[in-house]
């Protein structure tokens, strides 16, 4: 799976989650860029994420990501 | 040995002199006498705990983080691990099977038999406790390869200025601070010494003084009411923040001295413009620790992905998956509540009631959308509404945590909206009175000068003001310094709590 073909999926899960179809993620993207992103919402994003990629993050991923970079990092090891 | 006396000063000179005579490469190890050193000034039986406790989740977290071994192995370590040290921790919080233990914590914490802060020592023993756990857990998620040398360990889990009550640290990031290289500065005395000095201010003239009006008011309630339980339930408040914080302020100062920086614990909390907002600023550690270990890996269980699903059909995407949140919400604060001493004051005051609080908000946001425009919520004038609000609805908590029980927390609730009386009964002078009053003004500035409207920025602190002026960091250290030994009215070598009892 290419980097952008990552990003187009996580688009349409970002957009989805929180409802806002004017969402777009790139590397830098942080919890403080997305209104709604908050520590309640947080995990609900994860599950979806792993949905949609068929992959499971370790609860150290889950509470240690940065940024959307270093989730699409985890993805592209786990997918290929 | 209380951390705010002056037998823990002379015990912090002589760990700070033997740190900075050692080479540079040694200066870690000193930390290991002192450590062990300040476990046998509270007694053997404490010494015990620490080494138990520091043993078996060393020798727990290696197995749990093995990634060789089966992932049933892993757990079953971890799981054993964990049981083993809550079962330590009840054995001496709930059936007193090793009194002596509390006993000595107390003699720590500065607390005299029969005060409010009884409770604070299993406490401070929970979060060490909570934090050795933390270290299996990160092991067995593979969020950091088990450590192997058992002295690096060591050195973290029996640092001893936070043996007693925090703040919570990740061993990802207290180790590698503690074993890094330290080196001798006059900015770390200066900010040290000036943190320690705040950390006394608070807790010798702000909190033992409101204290005398809380025990006054909490201790027979009956004859108080209106403004005077207003005025304990506030002064409780006051009492619970400037002893907590002051506390932090001295382990944080005590660290700075050694050259280890240690995470802040409070940021502005009685600023906040929400109950949310007032946890991400009051014992920001436990929160953040809770989120990390409790909160996320429930909603994250496969058990809450079917309920979120299951709700999402029955309520709609929208609200639909707000219902895990709200399960995994009670769920936490309850473990909170009754963390804090398993009564249903407990429960109450520091658990289930900040969860109505939050999940109510978040159920009415919809509606505080649309009010919010009408109500001007970006002005000031709301703002300092919303904090006011916020202050209320805490000081409800604190009514039934600091309260002897439930019924009692109700009866001084309804005695608020009495006639006013009880004036006589609380045995402060008016001078006394004017320098709490003063001191808390104080406070509340220092507190405003930290405050940054968005809880996760990293909030000015109280070496700030001071930073970059090395005379006037001195000034202000010498007046910090007149206060507590003028305001704090007592002599050198008294303990805290007796002081106050004794003398005011």
């Amino acid at each position: 799976m290419t980097r952008e073909e990552i990003y187009a999926k996580l688009n349409e899960v970002f957009q989805d989650v929180f409802d806002d179809e004017d969402i777009t993620v790139n590397d830098e993207t942080t919890a403080d860029d997305i209104e709604d992103w908050d520590s309640l919402e947080h995990i609900n994003l994860i599950v979806a994420v792993e949905r949609a990629f068929g992959i499971k993050f370790t609860m150290g991923e889950t509470t240690s990501m940065k940024n959307v970079g270093a989730m699409a990092d985890i993805i592209q090891e786990r997918v290929g | 040995m209380s951390l705010v006396s002056f037998n823990f000063l002379l015990f912090i000179l002589a760990v700070v002199v033997l740190y900075y005579v050692c080479p540079v490469k040694f200066r870690k190890y000193v930390l290991i006498p002192a450590n062990i050193a300040f476990c046998c000034f509270a007694g053997v039986y404490t010494l015990a705990f620490v080494m138990l406790s520091v043993i078996t989740t060393f020798a727990g977290g290696l197995i749990a983080g093995r990634r060789s071994s089966s992932p049933a192995a892993r757990r079953a370590a971890a799981v054993i691990t964990i049981v083993f040290n809550f079962g330590l921790l009840c054995a001496v919080k709930f059936y007193g099977v090793m009194g002596l233990v509390s006993d000595s914590l107390n003699t720590l914490l500065g607390a005299s038999s029969g005060s409010w802060l009884e409770f604070a020592v299993p406490l401070g023993m929970s979060f060490y406790t909570l934090q050795l756990i933390g270290y299996v857990l990160d092991c067995l998620w593979e969020k950091i390869e088990p450590e192997k040398n058992f002295i690096k360990y060591f050195l973290f889990g029996s640092y001893f200025p936070y043996l007693t009550s925090g703040p919570m640290n990740r061993y990802s990031d207290l180790s590698e601070e503690i074993c890094r290289d330290h080196h001798l500065a006059a900015e770390n005395f200066r900010n040290g010494t000036i943190r320690i000095c705040w950390g006394f201010f608070k807790k010798l003239v702000i909190a033992e003084r409101a204290g005398v009006i809380v025990n006054a008011v909490y201790g027979d309630h009956n004859i108080y009411t209106g403004w005077y339980v207003l005025l304990g339930v506030t002064a409780f408040a006051i009492q619970l923040y400037a002893d907590f914080s002051g506390c932090m302020d001295v382990v944080i100062g005590v660290s700075k001295l050694l050259d280890i920086n240690m995470p802040e614990n409070f940021n502005s909390p009685y600023f906040a413009r929400s109950i949310r907002e007032y946890w991400r600023r009051w014992h920001i550690t436990l929160g953040d620790y809770l989120a990390d270990y409790l909160y996320y890996p429930l909603l994250k269980s496969a058990l809450f992905v079917k309920i979120g699903d299951a709700s999402k059909k029955a309520f709609g995407k929208k609200k639909g998956k707000k219902v895990p949140i709200y399960l995994a919400m009670v769920i936490l604060w309850t473990a909170i509540g009754y963390w804090h001493g398993g009564v249903w004051k407990y429960i109450i005051g520091s658990g289930l009631l900040h969860c109505f609080y939050i999940v109510s908000g978040m159920m009415c946001e919809p509606i505080f959308e649309k009010i919010r425009p009408v109500l001007k919520s970006d002005k000031l004038p709301y703002q300092i509404f919303q904090v006011v609000r916020t202050f209320v609805l805490v000081l409800l908590g604190f009514v039934f945590f600091r309260a002897a029980n439930v019924p009692d927390a109700i009866d001084m609730l309804k005695a608020i909206f009495m006639a006013s009386a009880g004036e006589a009964a609380i045995d402060l002078t008016m001078a006394n009175h004017i320098v709490l009053i003063a001191s808390v003004l104080v406070l509340a500035a220092v507190d405003l000068f930290k405050f940054r409207p968005k809880d996760t920025d990293e909030p000015r602190s109280v070496i700030t003001l001071t930073e970059g002026h090395p005379v006037f960091t001195w000034v202000i250290i010498v007046v910090l310094i007149a206060a507590v030994l003028v305001f704090g009215m007592y002599g050198l070598g008294y303990n805290a709590s007796s002081f106050i009892y004794a003398t005011i």
